[in-house]
């Protein structure tokens, strides 16, 4: 029996030893296995890192036209704070005349722009000096960071934008250890007392009232493991945190941790890290934070839903204050800070603050950068993109349609948000995009009417056709004499084709470039009937449009389906005298690193002939003076000389504006997405819209001076025979060169052999 | 006989170009006092026309003989129609040009056409970058780009042309060099042949 029971015993102690070295072996095996899931995705990139979209800088130097009150708005929007006394970077003061700016360093990516006291003197006019305010050396020139204005972040993901721990503020990561986890620079990655101290604080309550995780629990439960709150994930998640702890050091923990927290909620996207909340929420870098921002930010790891500022700006209040206390009990900030720093309001970037802007803009850019960027490399590798974006433009082009329309729709006694809209701005040469509004809700990332809303042109249209008949100078000048004659064209489907002018009146005979501003419909059918649908395709296409339409008569009068953004093509390569430049949103990539990946320079190619591009603007000059555009000029200085086009569709279905003056190029569509006519021509319409998005701008006016291979010459307007200073309301008209009107009108007095060398020149030739 | 012609019509062109205004921003809104009548055409071929013009039909070959009155006062240098930021942009430029940097050079340059969008001394430097650059079929079209903006400014067009000669050669069009180097050769005969305007 004893020997027995003793057996028995040792039995149980073997059997017990050996579950025991089962239970070591196989708990190794799970420890190894963790170690070795922690280290592999601890090392290297931790993070898929969304690319990074910025604006173009916004450059200073003496002789800019950029008055004080402008200044104030680009930096405001840049997230300086305006204060008394400027101190540190990202702050200024503007007072009348002069303006001190503290700017922030920024690695572009041909250069570093270092930090810098700037002190500008400030006239009506603009900028009058740039100077080193610590120096007081004059700089030429001075480019400001630019704007982030998006990143690429994958369908439902993550966005963050990564920071160093040697560029946080150490207010920061203090207020985080004594909110969070007191101990956490002592302990080994739990801590026992704060387990106890929250389950007593918890079983005192009644229900959860604290956390007993540590800083290095939170972030293995972010970084590792899923939200699920299981016994086996707790489990799992105190050995992942003792085995980060043994292979990093705090910092690097608490790097990691600045990063991954989540902050926030953006629609589909997820708000990671301090680095995007600065930018999320007050639109500044983080290192400009005040005590109260940081207190803010500190107080939304507990609960960003819970706590969102945006939504419940009291609550959010309420723990940012209780927040700014633990800050002055601790002492990194004393008693008067705090009492200032509760007085202060949230300071809340407006709506989307910061980022995700402009979403129809870096559509473009995505599109633009398809084909050479895989998808992923967009969304996991922090490119830096510089784009083209100009924010004081698309900021008028954005209010402009956004102010336009509900004004449009009472004139006309429509319902509200019935009208949508599409808007591009580009600089005449270099074909850089500068502004985009694909929406009449400028915020909201959906349809992309500017790409993707293929209407057709009307008379937008009719340039093309006018430069075709111009670049024949043999056969067609401006002053060429059209019929305004009813036309039936019988077309090869037996179908009938009778178009009228927009008035259903005729108008007589009209001279060319008169026909042009006036949009008649007749006259332009005429002479497209006799230049041939296959010459004006042709011109189209040179101008650069990429579709497939059939050369038919109707693309006389539009019957071309095209989307903004490559109208704004085709007249930006009429606003270069012919000299294409492809349009580009995008100047550089970079690597997160800084090392640059693709440049995009300025392409430039001759697709249209210089000479009639030049008699063509001269007509469309007369659309903005004389025709159906010469609204333009309530608002523009008269001075300003402009050239454009309107373009209206059958039973007033879209109403197009597309011009350009020296140095931008402007389309503007209006239109319904039904197709059902709106009331609206071009001028009535998109005209009115395109007129104070120009006269925003500061468009420069056009150079009148003809290239080389144009002569201008007074011209009669009856005869459109050479006049001189015996003709009465004698215009002067340019010509291409040798193809000027050689006989003398009746009214001319002179009829002297030679009287120009013009005359005398062509006498040889002949 | 033929050859007399030509030259008459020449120098009646010179003549008439020294009436011409000479624009140096390109943003005034000044109507030209005089209409310019530089460089004449000769007829072009009728029948179908091609869309696309280039410059390139002009009678190269011409050569002045009789000495012109004057030449207009075009621009030498950036200096005259820049402003210091453009001409710090400029100076910039041709130190990374200097240094191999041509990326550095033509992005310099950008950010001075942007500030100056007409500039076409701004054009032609970075028409000569493109060269460096062997990019020579940008290097044309901004070199062409660039004469264009220059409205008749011979100084310029002359750089111009250099920089379409040694992008043509480079890239074999040998005929096309050729061409280019007459038109080199015109103008520097007009340069010597004309006294400059006082200054």
């Amino acid at each position: 029996m004893t020997f027995s029971v003793t057996r028995f015993r040792s039995l149980i102690v073997a059997a017990l030893l050996i579950l025991l070295s089962a239970g070591v072996v196989v708990f190794s095996i799970y420890l190894v296995g963790l170690d070795h899931e922690v280290r592999a995705r601890f090392a290297g990139a931790r993070w898929a890192l969304p690319a990074q979209v910025y604006s173009a800088p916004l450059e200073l130097y003496p002789g800019q036209n950029l008055d004080a009150d402008t200044l104030r708005h680009e930096l405001e929007r840049l997230g300086y704070r305006s204060m008394a006394e400027p101190d540190g970077p990202g702050t200024f003061e503007i007072t009348r005349d002069q303006a001190l700016i503290n700017t922030r360093d920024f690695k572009f990516w041909d250069g570093e722009q270092a930090a810098l006291k700037l002190s500008l003197r400030l006239a009506p006019a603009g900028i009058t000096g740039v100077n080193d305010a610590t120096t007081g050396k004059p700089m030429d020139i001075v480019r400001l960071d630019p704007l982030l204005i998006g990143s690429i972040y994958p369908q439902q993901g993550e966005d963050r934008v990564l920071v160093k721990l040697s560029d946080v503020p150490p207010m920061l990561t203090k207020g985080l250890v004594a909110v969070e986890d007191r101990s956490f620079y002592s302990h080994y990655g739990v801590s026992p007392k704060a387990i106890f101290r929250a389950a007593f604080a918890n079983l005192r309550a009644g229900h959860v009232v604290q956390g007993g995780s540590t800083l290095t629990q939170q972030l293995v439960k972010n970084f590792f493991l899923n939200s699920a709150q299981t016994w086996d994930r707790k489990f799992k998640e105190v050995f992942m945190a003792l085995l980060l702890e043994a292979h990093y050091s705090k910092d690097e923990i608490m790097e990691a941790y600045l990063n991954e927290v989540h902050l926030g909620q953006d629609g589909n996207r997820a708000v990671h890290g301090f680095g995007l909340g600065a930018q999320f929420y007050f639109n500044k870098p983080l290192n400009e934070l005040r005590s109260h921002e940081i207190a803010l930010l500190v107080g939304l790891v507990k609960g960003p839903s819970f706590y969102n500022p945006r939504r419940n700006e009291a609550r959010a209040k309420a723990r940012r204050d209780l927040v700014l206390q633990i800050f002055r009990d601790e002492g990194l900030i004393d008693d008067n800070e705090y009492k200032s720093a509760i007085e202060r309001p949230l300071g809340l970037a407006g709506k989307g603050g910061g980022v995700d802007r402009y979403p129809a803009f870096v559509d473009l850019v995505k599109r633009q950068l398809k084909g050479q960027y895989q998808e992923s490399d967009l969304t996991n590798d922090g490119l830096r993109i510089f784009t083209t974006l100009d924010p004081r433009t698309q900021e008028a082009l954005e209010k402009e349609i956004t102010d336009g329309l509900p004004q449009l729709e009472q004139q006309r006694r429509m319902k509200p948000d019935t009208l949508e809209a599409a808007g591009v701005v580009t600089s005449v040469d270099g074909g850089e995009v500068l502004a985009l509004v694909g929406s009449r809700e400028t915020r909201f990332p959906g349809f992309n009417r500017a790409l993707d809303s293929r209407r057709s042109i009307g008379s937008l249209a009719k340039p093309f056709l006018y430069l075709t008949a111009l670049s024949r100078p043999q056969q067609y000048n401006l002053h060429t004499i059209l019929p305004d004659e009813p036309i039936q064209l019988t077309l090869p489907n037996k179908d009938v084709w009778e178009p009228h002018n927009y008035d259903k009146q005729l108008h007589g005979p009209q001279p060319l470039y008169m026909a042009l501003a006036q949009s008649y419909n007749l006259p332009t059918v005429a002479l497209g009937l006799q230049i041939g649908p296959p010459a004006v395709m042709e011109t189209l296409h040179a101008a650069g449009y990429t579709g497939d339409a059939a050369a038919v008569p109707s693309i006389f009068l539009g019957a071309v389906d095209i989307a903004p953004v490559e109208v704004a093509q085709m007249y930006a390569t009429l606003a270069a005298s012919g000299y294409q430049s492809p349009l580009s949103a995008i100047r550089e990539v970079e690597t997160k690193e800084g090392q640059p990946l693709s440049r995009y320079p300025i392409k430039v190619k001759q697709t249209l002939p210089e000479g009639p591009v030049y008699l063509t603007t001269w007509a469309m000059r007369h659309v903005m003076t004389l025709g159906t555009a010469r609204s333009v000029y309530n608002v523009i200085s008269p001075d300003v000389v402009l050239a454009g086009k309107t373009g209206t569709t059958d039973e007033l279905r879209d109403s197009w504006f597309a011009g350009f003056g020296a140095d931008r190029v402007a389309v503007v569509w209006v239109g319904r997405d039904d197709y059902k006519p709106m009331g609206l021509t071009g001028a009535s319409g998109a005209l009115q819209i395109w007129t104070k998005v120009m006269h925003d701008i500061n468009v420069r006016g056009l150079d009148v001076t003809p290239p080389a291979d144009v002569v201008e010459q007074l011209t009669d307007p009856v005869t459109g025979l050479r006049a001189d200073e015996g003709c009465t309301g004698a215009i002067s008209v340019p010509y291409m060169q040798g193809y000027a009107p050689n006989d003398a009108a009746p009214c001319a007095k002179s009829a002297s052999p030679v009287d120009s060398a013009v005359d005398w020149l062509k006498g040889i030739f002949k | 006989m033929k050859q007399g012609i030509k030259l008459a019509i020449l120098a009646l062109a010179v003549v008439a170009a020294g009436c011409q205004t000479v624009h140096g921003r390109r943003e005034t809104n000044q109507p030209p006092s005089a209409p310019p009548v530089s460089r004449p055409l000769p007829a072009a071929p009728s029948g179908t026309p091609a869309p696309v013009i280039v410059p390139e039909s002009q009678s190269p070959q011409a050569m002045p003989l009789p000495p012109p009155k004057a030449l207009p006062n075009y621009p030498k240098s950036a200096d005259e129609i820049s402003g210091g930021a453009v001409l710090s942009l400029l100076r910039q430029a041709q130190a990374a040009r200097s240094a191999g940097r041509y990326d550095q050079a033509a992005a310099a340059l950008e950010r001075a056409q942007r500030i100056e969008p007409r500039n076409y001394f701004v054009w032609s430097s970075l028409a000569g970058t493109y060269l460096l650059q062997k990019n020579y079929d940008q290097a044309i079209s901004v070199a062409q780009k660039a004469s264009s903006l220059a409205r008749g400014n011979v100084y310029v067009e002359q750089e111009n042309w250099r920089v379409i000669r040694d992008a043509r050669s480079a890239s074999g069009d040998i005929d096309g060099a050729a061409l280019a180097q007459s038109r080199i050769d015109a103008i520097q005969q007009l340069l010597q042949s004309a006294a400059p305007a006082t200054p």
